[in-house]
């Protein structure tokens, strides 16, 4: 018999994503599958050297090339920026390798790149600073005549009365820590097809985690009204933070529209990617902190220096977001942050996985790890002895209305063995902890944290879902379809998640700052709510009862109590749209955070990492991962434990592997033959722990899982390391020959 | 620029093509037949995405292999596995255990499990992890795509069990 018992029916259950079938059958669209009549293909080219006064561009032979159609260069790109500094092409002077100077557009891309060859530029070589120490020494030259000193933004941050604090400290500790340049690594390479043929009126097609910054940057640099720019999101190969803002490739591909008057796709080489779509850059963390004898961490001071290249692009970003951070986690009285931008002459970094905040979590986590060990205590009892609980409101003002830290803490700890690990293992086995907070969502460094949905039913009882939300791989458009359906008493299967047109899209600011389950879930929860009450008055008005009285649920109507009376949904839905009045079915929802800036939810997290170091060669094997993380409610857990996966591999391949090695301004290793990342017989086993706080916030208690995860993994694998060595590796990543500087030689 | 025709069969259709010297089988596949399931990826044989099976199932790197060598021969894709209208258990197994995220390296993976899974339905760990070796996936972090190859193999071999029986 069908009950009406109160329990979620849909939500919690482990559902394949919808759009699987299409993704195993190779079927999905990306943007390089694109193609449209008399598409033509660009190709940039890029100076060859860090720093350079451009003497003159001579495009003659290029542009008499056949089947050459748009040759641009300066004149043509005039008063277009990127990000905040950067000339879309320079007229002057070249200030990174790889840096955009002209572009070309044929009729094929083997046209593209011989016409890119035949561009002479001539170059002027300037003496390069590629290195944040140099750029901010006294007799350096600015980069740019107004940065003075290099310095291109400080931030600094002061809470409690951090010299009181250290003062009363027994035990103080400074620990210097570096993180190297990286790449995303994309399955999916850079690329956009632009169709800017009709005057004023822009069609673009591209992978992004943000279709409406991407319209809004597009709209801004080109002087266009917003809503004439369109974006088309097809599927977008991973996004890991790195899809989060326009490049010049955007502006290319449209500007080489233009001016042949056909549609043009740009994508970007292998070496591209490594030399120009970099992720984040150098950044050096100095950590000091305080703590009294009985464990209790006082104070916390941070100074962070982050190489930001020769132009600003997202960097003040990492520093905002890496600031909030250093409260997060520990009951602290005090802290004290400042964080700077330099320019130098390399690229203008971007975000990697983790947002810098997992970058700068292995920095902190393996700090508190030797404080705890200062300390004379174990690094789990330290954690749970100064982990945040559920009410706790942190210096920085964030409110935590739920909390399951010091559950993260001991269920990886009795899951791992920790107890008859920790202290008693073998020579060059280690074991190390890691714990981390993450945001659902980050309103005040946008100009808003809006997300809106809005729903319409069939006749046949199906419902389209359209939100603004991009699904990158995350399965955020099934999330939304599972919160839908639960709403409406329907299943998944029966919501066609319609999205990835501005033209059509509801407001929203995308898939990143981890805001989409809370966000953009709270209003698909809010506009399936709005039609299902549109659905309740009739179905009240045919069972004489209430219309809070009417259970919606396994595709049914009933008056609650009389499951026998039970009507399908469609027929509601039916009736509902054939009424006199009427009615067509159409539910609105919004989600905006009561709060000025922050989120109403933090998720949190523990991982316990169990290692092997070869003493010979340094090298590190990760024999076992043991996660355990507060998502508040697990709306689709196999999908949840599929991003714990991908992070501790990505959180693994940061610590372990990942370096885009430098010389001059120059990317030694572009490509993904000698850019290490782990491949499947590296990976170890995980065990996974989802523990649920029921978040009263979060859209049926969820909270965010898209980088709470891998905040833990870079900490909890080198506090093993150091735990293995007895020595920390203070440089990410731990490559094998920076760990065996740490290894005593045996004799 | 001297174009050469050749015959291939892909997915059991055969054509006829003129293709440069230069070009590969991803080429061919992608941009003359249409078929844009094989991914595109680094072109240089670092990161599975383009991964196709030859005439005896194996993998292959379509990027790495030159459409010219292809005359007279057959080809396998991402599009052409199904069976009877039905996903292929591979297909149906990274479904069902959650080994797809974002999907571009999807149909190269894919392509490279059944290719092992064709040679064996009792495949070792070593032998799941070498015919993984070649296929880059950053979301999944290869966990659920081993469970989902053991699954499959599993499902294969009943398969083959009830055609013996």
């Amino acid at each position: 018999m069908t009950a009406d018992r109160e329990e979620l029916s849909v939500v919690g259950r482990n559902w394949a994503r919808l759009d699987g079938v299409d993704k195993v059958s190779g079927a999905s669209i990306f943007a390089d599958d694109v193609r449209l009549p008399g598409m033509l293909y660009g190709k940039i080219v890029r100076s060859p050297y860090p720093y350079a006064r451009i003497v003159a561009v001579d495009t003659s032979a290029a542009e008499a090339l056949p089947g050459v159609r748009a040759v641009i260069t300066a004149d043509d790109a005039s008063g277009v920026w990127i990000g905040i500094n950067q000339p879309l092409l320079p007229s002057d002077r070249a200030l990174f390798v790889g840096q955009d100077i002209a572009a070309v557009a044929a009729i094929d891309e083997e046209t593209a790149a011989e016409a890119a060859a035949l561009i002479r530029v001539e170059y002027e070589r300037l003496p390069e600073t590629v290195d944040v120490h140099r750029a901010l020494a006294a007799d350096a030259t600015p980069l740019h005549a107004k940065v003075e000193g290099n310095i291109a933004w400080e931030q600094s941050q002061e809470f409690g009365d951090p010299d009181a604090a250290f003062a009363a400290c027994d035990v103080i500790r400074e620990d210097e820590y570096v993180t190297y340049p990286t790449h995303n690594c994309y399955a999916e390479f850079h690329v956009c097809v632009a169709d800017f043929t009709k005057p004023g009126k822009l069609t673009m097609w591209t992978p992004t985690q943000t279709a409406l910054l991407f319209q809004k940057s597009l709209a801004a640099g080109l002087k266009l009204s917003e809503s004439d720019v369109r974006l088309l999101t097809l599927n977008t190969g991973g996004g890991f933070t790195g899809r989060t803002s326009t490049r010049p490739h955007h502006f290319l591909a449209a500007l080489l529209s233009r001016k042949s008057g056909r549609p043009v796709r740009i994508r970007a080489s292998g070496d591209e990617e490594f030399t120009v779509c970099r992720a984040g850059g150098k950044v050096i963390y100095r950590l000091r902190s305080g703590a009294t004898k009985d464990g209790h961490i006082k104070v916390i001071e941070t100074d962070l220096l982050f190489d930001t290249g020769a132009y600003i692009e997202s960097q003040m970003i990492v520093t905002t977001l890496t600031s909030s951070y250093v409260n997060a986690l520990y009951k602290n009285e005090a802290s004290r942050y400042r964080g700077r931008l330099v320019h130098t002459n390399n690229l203008p970094y971007y975000f990697h996985h983790g947002g810098g905040i997992a970058q700068f979590q292995f920095a902190l986590g393996q700090h508190m790890d030797a404080l705890a060990r200062d300390l004379g205590m174990d690094p789990v009892a330290f954690n749970l002895f100064n982990a945040v609980e559920k009410g706790h409101t942190t210096l920085h003002g964030s409110h935590y209305a739920s909390c399951g830290l010091k559950e993260c803490i001991e269920k990886t700890a009795v899951k791992a063995g920790w107890h008859d690990k920790f202290g008693k293992l073998p020579p060059f086995k280690g074991i190390g902890i890691g714990i981390g907070a993450m945001a659902s969502g980050a309103k005040g460094i946008f100009k808003h944290d809006t997300s809106a949905a809005f729903v319409k039913l069939g006749e046949d009882g199906k419902m389209s879902l359209f939100i603004g939300l991009p699904d990158m791989g995350q399965s955020s458009h099934t999330a939304m379809a599972i919160i839908g359906a639960e709403v409406l008493g329907i299943t998944p299967d029966d919501v066609r998640v319609v999205s990835g047109d501005t033209d059509s899209d509801p407001l929203d600011v995308g898939a990143f700052t981890q805001r989409g389950t809370f966000n953009t879930g709270n209003a698909v929860k809010n506009a399936c709510t709005d039609a299902r009450d549109q659905l309740a008055k009739t179905a009240a008005e045919k069972f004489d009862v209430p219309a809070e009285q009417v259970v919606f649920r396994d595709r049914k109507v009933w008056p609650r109590g009389e499951p026998d009376k039970a009507i399908p949904f469609k027929k509601i839905v039916f009736d509902t749209l054939h009424s006199q009045e009427g009615r067509f079915v159409m539910g609105r929802g919004f989600y905006n955070s009561p709060l000025k800036k922050g989120t109403m939810a933090y998720s949190f997290g523990a991982q316990i990492a169990e290692v092997t170091v070869d003493p010979g060669t340094g090298v590190v094997t990760v024999d076992r991962m043991t996660a355990a993380h507060d998502v508040g409610r697990a709306i689709n857990p196999r999908i949840v434990e599929g991003q714990i996966d991908g992070q501790i591999f990505s959180g693994m391949s940061q610590v372990l592997y990942e370096e885009c090695l430098m010389e001059d301004g120059q990317v030694m290793n572009p490509s993904r033959l000698d850019y290490k990342m782990p491949r499947a017989y590296e990976m170890p086993e995980v065990d996974h722990i989802i523990v649920e706080t029921i978040d009263p916030n979060g859209p049926f208690g969820a909270k965010e899982v898209g980088e709470g995860p891998i905040v833990c993994t870079m900490q909890a694998i080198a506090n093993a390391v150091s735990n293995a060595i007895g020595a920390q590796v203070k440089e990410m990543p731990l490559s094998p020959w920076r760990v065996l500087r740490h290894i005593e030689p045996r004799t | 620029m001297g174009k050469q025709l050749i015959t291939l069969t892909v997915n059991g259709d055969e054509y006829e093509l003129a293709v440069a010297s230069h070009h590969t089988l991803l080429d061919v596949l992608r941009n003359q037949i249409g078929l844009t399931g094989t991914k595109r990826g680094c072109t240089a044989g670092s990161c599975g995405v383009c991964t196709v099976n030859g005439e005896r199932g194996e993998a292959i790197l379509s990027c790495l292999s030159l459409a010219v060598e292809w005359d007279g021969r057959s080809v396998t894709t991402i599009e052409g596995i199904r069976q009877g209208g039905e996903l292929h258990p591979v297909q149906q197994a990274f479904l069902e255990y959650g080994a797809v995220q974002c999907g571009f390296c999807t149909p190269g993976v894919v392509m490279s499990a059944k290719a092992l899974l064709d040679v064996t339905t009792s495949p070792s760990e070593d032998q799941i992890n070498e015919a993984l070796a070649g296929a880059i996936c950053r979301c999944t972090g290869h966990i659920k795509i081993k469970k989902a190859v053991r699954a499959a193999a599993a499902v294969m071999r009943d398969n083959e069990a009830r055609d013996d029986g």
